[in-house]
């Protein structure tokens, strides 16, 4: 199961899924977050970046004194696994319920609602 | 073993004297010295407790010699030990340690022996009591602190406020910590602390702190990481296992943690200023109001620990004030004081040990001697310098059997040897293994020297003399009789017995030349090596006693001492003396000599030439019985000699030549003088006999002869039976080809195979496989094999060699 992420740790991998490069560097993330407003200090980045080791969402390759943070668990793998534990938790794991209340309760653009449908008809997936 | 324990309980000892005094002291300096300095005092008593070194005169030392004379006055005899094994470097210190050593009761005729013995046993196995006991409490305090660690950490959950994260990181940047800090909440500790050593964690039991009170505690908590105090802790809880008798120790232990706070405390408001004090002594009280549930603080720092200590804490806190110089200059004194007096209460060491058996053994043993009967002989048990000098006096007479119980160090008093001409030692005298140390005579007017003077009929064994020093008594010598164990003996047995002289040879420079001469007469006499060469070196190299004795060394062609001599010879006298080697043809010495003066080439020439004349010489001695000798071949009547043989009456060979061209087989005949009286033609019987069966008939060599193998092809080139003991020796060379691979192999199976060797051609070199061995088992079974020749890479071409089979039947 994918562990939950904190609103700061969420924040930063974020940054480091936004990253188009295969690694992300220390620095790269210390000014992701301060470019987001959410500036931090150095040894506060540690820390969350070795929660982050600890529950499996990143991998740190050490060359000499540099820290090389690879991801393991990517994005739509993360947002998957959070909107299943929402289903879950909610709609009791029922995606129609949740299609509904989300027509229901206006939370859904026309246009959006059309390519819902165009996906659904077509029966594949986005990507 | 004995021994390493009551050094260590004397450590405990004198460790807990320090600490006493520290707890003293404490009452003093409470409020006067900086707490930090109260804290670190305490390493010292540590240290005094783990450090088995103290310099020389101190407390604890001369009281564990005053302890040990009082036993050893109240049991005038130690117990008698029928076998006991020699140990030469640890002193035999049998009585119990300290504290049993004081209480013991003096030990009459009448305490019954099992008590005792049973008494003495468990004194002996005291160590093993003690090692189960430090290692049961290391392992338990391990297991709580693990358990512990284990419970903290099941409820861990980290703090996610990044202000918070932010806060702390700043903090622990002013309190000086570089490693990034982790914060995290449970809710079951009793009050913040810090964990983990490499990668520090703060955990609080609760979030909602406000930012000052935060601030208070991530410096406090943050300060103990910074001064590595868990280590201290560690170090102390280890102390405290290994003295885990001393109850003083666990007093110690409390009372370092509670400074550990206090100085923490401090370190704290120095950094915050005083205006802080307020502030954080109510955090403190805060952090007490919500207790937890587990209360072992073992190996973690905590903030508040009970409520006395908080109590005291926050007296300290609002007494804070800036240390003045005043009371810095007091606390350097302090720390020269209780540094100085860790060392002066240090605890009894080794060399203690040893002068106080000796002092004990001095002045307060009885001259009374036990008795021990063995095969219907009475023997007189000799255990103290007191017993020993009275050998030959009142009850102890000269016609007893004595034997050793114990070392014995003997005074300085000069020692008066055992005998005289008129009452010689006639008894017997077993060192027992045991060692006499120190045995000293100085009065130059002695006549007699030794341990024993004149004895008739006795046996003396067994003895060790160490360090005994007698050449200043041993001058004139040359009238005088001297001998380590033994002057005069006069029929007596004197055997397995060891003297080690006290340095003698410092004090030989100082002898008169006829001292000196009787002591390198009597090292020489004795083959004692060692002491020679040290006490030559001492010797003038143009004095006549060294020229005698070389002189006497080359008249005995004792080479070794003439060696010692020569390195200390300029080159004209190594010259004088080889002249000499030369003359007297003395073919040992000039060796050596040519050797000395780095002519060995010169020696290696001589030799040749003297081998060359022995040569020509032999050659006209044959050649006057009718043997003729070109310098290669033999012959005899002028034909061809097959085998000439020349061997003496004891049948070693003077020559021995074989030419299988020869016709004939000759022998020179020789007197039993070994004088050549004629030759003769030898019998067939006599060949035999020499040479076994025949010469060559138990070796087959097969030769190798291929053209060319084909790529990959496999090639039988022999098949040969084997027996153990069969000695095989092949070699083939390939002309042409790359790669060529041997090996026998059985029953036409290429596997498995034996003895292969397989190689690839090196440029410009030969391709050549070859492999000698002799058949064993288990390697291989007796039966018949095959050899084979493959060519692994590309065709092999020119294949020559041989396979030579020397059977172990043959001779």
């Amino acid at each position: 199961m994918v562990p939950q992420l904190s609103d700061a740790e969420l924040e930063i991998m974020k940054i480091v899924w936004g990253n188009p490069e295969e690694v992300t560097l220390f620095p790269y993330i210390l000014e992701g977050l301060a470019a987001r407003g959410r500036p931090c200090q150095k040894n506060t980045l540690i820390v969350l970046l070795s929660r982050l080791m600890k529950k499996g969402f990143l991998h740190a390759k050490k060359t000499g004194r540099r820290n090389e943070y690879t991801v393991l668990i990517s994005e739509a793998e993360y947002q998957t696994a959070q909107t299943q534990c929402f289903l879950d938790k909610i709609y009791e794991g029922s995606a129609a319920g949740l299609v509904s209340n989300l027509i229901m309760g206006d939370l859904l653009a026309e246009e959006e609602y059309e390519e819902l449908k165009r996906l659904l008809e077509k029966g594949t997936g986005p990507g | 073993m004995n021994t390493v324990w009551t050094l260590f309980l004397s450590m405990s000892l004198s460790g807990g004297l320090l600490i006493l005094v520290l707890f003293g002291g404490k009452r003093i300096w409470r409020d006067k010295i900086s707490r930090q300095w109260q804290y670190y005092v305490w390493l010292i008593a540590v240290l005094r407790l783990l450090l088995p070194f103290a310099p020389e005169p101190n407390l604890l030392g001369t009281a564990y010699r005053a302890v040990q004379q009082a036993a050893v006055q109240t049991i005038p005899t130690p117990a008698p030990a029928p076998a006991p094994a020699p140990q030469p470097t640890l002193p035999r210190t049998e009585q119990a340690p300290i504290f049993s050593a004081s209480s013991q009761p003096p030990q009459t005729s009448a305490a019954p022996r099992p008590l005792a013995d049973l008494a003495s046993l468990a004194a002996g196995n005291l160590w093993l009591l003690w090692l189960c006991g430090a290692l049961g409490l290391l392992l338990r305090k391990i297991t709580i602190y693990q358990s512990f660690m284990r419970y903290i950490k099941a409820g861990l959950t980290p703090v996610f406020d990044l202000e918070r994260l932010d806060q702390l990181a700043i903090t622990a940047a002013q309190a000086g910590v570089r490693r990034p800090v982790e914060l995290c909440v449970n809710p079951l500790v009793s009050s913040p602390m810090l964990i983990g050593f490499f990668h520090p964690c703060i955990v609080l039991p609760r979030a909602d702190y406000s930012a000052q009170e935060f601030q208070y505690i991530a410096l406090h908590e943050l300060t103990h990481h910074k001064r590595r105090d868990i280590c201290y802790k560690w170090f102390v809880q280890i102390t405290v296992c290994l003295h885990w008798f001393n109850p003083l120790v666990y007093l110690m232990s409390r009372e370092i943690n509670r400074a550990c706070e206090f100085s923490c405390d401090e370190a704290v408001l120095t950094k915050m200023g005083c205006a802080s004090a307020r502030g954080y002594g109510q955090t403190l009280l805060d952090a007490m109001a919500s207790v937890g549930r587990y209360r072992e603080s073992l190996g973690a720092v905590t903030l508040s620990e009970n409520k006395q200590l908080l109590k005291e804490r926050l007296g300290a806190i609002m007494k804070f004030h800036k240390p003045s110089i005043g009371g810095r200059l007091l606390t350097a004194v302090l720390t020269m004081c209780v540094v100085l007096g860790a060392a002066f209460v240090g605890p009894y060491t080794m060399c203690n040990a040893v002068g106080n058996t000796y002092a004990a053994g001095v002045s307060k043993a009885s001259p009374q001697m036990d008795t021990l009967e063995l095969k219907g002989k009475t023997y007189y048990q000799v255990a103290n310098e007191a017993q020993l000098r009275a050998i030959g006096t009142g009850q102890y007479g000269m016609d007893l059997n004595y034997m050793q119980q114990a070392d014995i160090y003997l005074s300085a008093n000069d020692w008066v040897p055992i005998g005289t001409w008129d009452d010689p030692f006639t008894g017997s005298y077993n060192g027992n293994g045991f060692e006499i140390i120190g045995l000293t005579m100085t009065d130059p007017d002695a006549e007699i020297i030794g341990l024993f003077g004149v004895t008739k009929n006795a046996h003396i064994y067994n003895i060790t003399l160490r360090d005994y020093d007698i050449t200043r008594a041993g001058k004139n010598a040359a009238q005088k009789s001297i001998g380590a164990i033994l002057a005069i003996g006069q029929g007596s047995r004197s055997y397995d017995n060891f003297v080690y002289p006290k340095e003698t040879t410092v004090t030989f420079p100082w002898l008169n030349e006829a001292a000196q001469k009787a002591w390198l007469t009597k090292f020489y006499a004795d083959g004692d090596f060692a002491s020679f060469s040290l006490a030559v070196r001492w010797l003038d190299k143009n004095s006549p006693l060294f020229r005698e004795l070389a002189e006497k060394a080359y008249a005995d062609e004792k080479i070794a001492f003439f060696s010692i001599l020569t390195d200390c010879m300029e080159e004209a006298e190594l010259e004088f003396w080889l002249e000499r080697a030369l003359e007297d043809a003395s073919w040992a010495f000039q060796s050596m000599l040519y050797n000395r003066l780095n002519k060995y080439d010169e020696f290696e020439a001589q030799k040749e030439e003297q081998e060359k004349e022995w040569a020509e010489a032999q050659r006209k001695e044959y050649q006057a019985v009718g043997v003729m000798f070109d310098g290669k071949n033999y012959y005899y009547q002028g034909k061809l000699v097959n085998v000439f043989l020349d061997e003496r009456a004891n049948h070693s060979f003077y020559t021995l030549n074989t030419n299988p061209a020869g016709t004939i087989n000759i022998k020179i005949i020789r007197d039993k003088q070994d004088n050549i009286t004629g030759a003769a033609y030898m019998t067939q019987e006599e060949v035999t006999s020499l040479f076994g069966d025949d010469l060559y008939d138990g070796c087959e060599v097969f030769s190798v002869d291929l053209e060319r193998a084909a790529a990959g092809e496999t090639v039988l080139l022999g098949e040969y039976t084997l027996a153990y003991g069969d000695e095989i020796e092949y070699a083939i060379y390939a002309g042409k080809g790359a790669e060529m691979k041997v090996f026998f192999a059985q029953d036409g199976q290429s596997d498995p195979v034996y003895w292969s060797v397989h190689n690839v051609r090196q440029r410009g070199e030969l391709l050549e496989c070859a492999a000698d061995w002799t058949m064993e088992p288990p390697a291989a079974k007796p039966g018949t094999y095959q050899l084979y020749l493959q060519a692994p890479n590309g065709p092999l071409e020119d294949v020559m060699g041989y396979v030579m089979i020397e059977h172990a039947d043959a001779f």
